[in-house]
């Protein structure tokens, strides 16, 4: 074990299960070393996770509080633990592209609504690996999976001008950032500034599946192959129009614009509460 | 392993033997593995340590949390 995962994980479920070859590992690492660099010890952060691999596989690694939720909920559960816990604890959510742009969509844009006082964490790797392979809101359009047989034919969150980026951001979300998880410092750059922020912030990994969108879409369960593949789609020349390929880097950062939920709702029931005593 | 700058360090049963760390470094400082673990990996191998530039790519692309790099005789990390 590398020093993050004695500090940091459950040495019993370090090494995880995930395939040889999954990013996933690399998308936690990339978190795990922004707290490291903003001086965070495990009683500071309560983790959440989702469904899927990413939930499966992130789930009680934090040596800290954490917690597990139902698909696409973790971000309900985490409003209450907002409300609830006191303003300097972080919390930080993993979630699959499932638990964030499909099932969970609506729940996430309310959260950015709200501008509630969380780092979501997306693994996306471009659809439901855990189940078998099956093609999801982020899968490019045209790429053979297990029930795709044919390639893909519905648009996904990611090409045709679309963005799922855009949609949270116009729902109010106050920091984006979207990165690969091959990246290095400057994926734990954003990773940092994400925690630090206070509001909503999100940070999308693409990721890849060796098992299932390697081996299927990409016809190779070649690391290499694939991982060339993945270098490619963040070609820092390539737009975002037409193709799966864009862009990594901070994506939106609106600052302190928008008041945080939690910590503007404790200071109306502080008002509430005086004049309520005002009038007694 | 420490041979340079850097001191290299990878558990042998936590590979799964993916093989970024290879494909990430600019001074060839990994080779494929000859040995199976107990869980039925051939771990890569670091066989060329005074090679090491402290560029940390292989360390951030291992997804397993089974390498290491740090200044050699310090402990501390590039």
């Amino acid at each position: 074990m590398d020093r993050l995962a004695k500090r940091y994980l459950r040495s019993r479920k370090i090494p995880g299960t995930t395939c040889s070859g999954c990013g996933l590992g690399q998308v936690h690492k990339k978190v795990l070393l922004a707290i490291e660099q903003l001086g965070l010890g495990t009683k500071d952060i309560v983790w959440g996770t989702g469904i899927g691999c990413a939930g499966r596989q992130i789930f009680n690694t934090w040596k800290g509080d954490n917690f597990a939720g139902t698909h696409g909920r973790v971000y309900a559960l985490a409003t209450g633990l907002r409300l609830a816990l006191p303003e300097e604890r972080k919390i930080i959510l993993t979630a699959g592209d499932g638990d964030a742009f499909g099932i969970g969509l609506l729940h996430l844009l309310h959260c950015a609504r709200r501008n509630l006082d969380v780092t979501v964490v997306v693994a996306d790797n471009f659809g439901c690996q855990s189940t078998g392979g099956q093609y999801g809101c982020t899968t490019p359009r045209g790429y053979v999976t297990d029930s795709s047989p044919y390639g893909v034919r519905e648009p996904g969150w990611l090409e045709n001008g679309l963005d799922i980026l855009d949609m949270l951001r116009d729902a109010g979300a106050t920091f984006l950032a979207r990165h690969s998880s091959f990246e290095g410092q400057s994926a734990v750059d954003s990773c940092a500034q994400a925690i630090r922020h206070k509001g909503f912030s999100l940070v999308h990994f693409i990721y890849p599946c060796v098992t299932h969108f390697g081996a299927v879409s990409l016809q190779s369960g070649d690391k290499a192959r694939i991982f060339r593949w993945f270098e490619g789609l963040f070609r820092p020349e390539a737009g975002n129009s037409g193709d799966p390929r864009f862009r990594s880097g901070v994506y939106h950062d609106a600052g302190s614009s928008r008041p945080e939920f939690a910590s503007s709702l404790k200071e109306w029931t502080r008002t509430v509460r005086r004049e309520a005593a005002g009038r007694d | 392993m420490t041979a340079g700058r850097y001191a290299l360090h990878l558990d042998f049963e936590a590979c799964k033997a993916c093989g970024y760390c290879l494909l990430v470094c600019p001074r060839k400082v990994y080779a494929p593995g000859t040995a199976f673990n107990k869980r039925g990996f051939r771990p890569f191998r670091v066989t060329a340590a005074e090679a090491c530039i402290g560029c940390l790519r292989c360390f951030h692309v291992c997804p397993d949390f089974c390498l290491e790099v740090a200044m050699a005789g310090e402990g501390t990390n590039p």
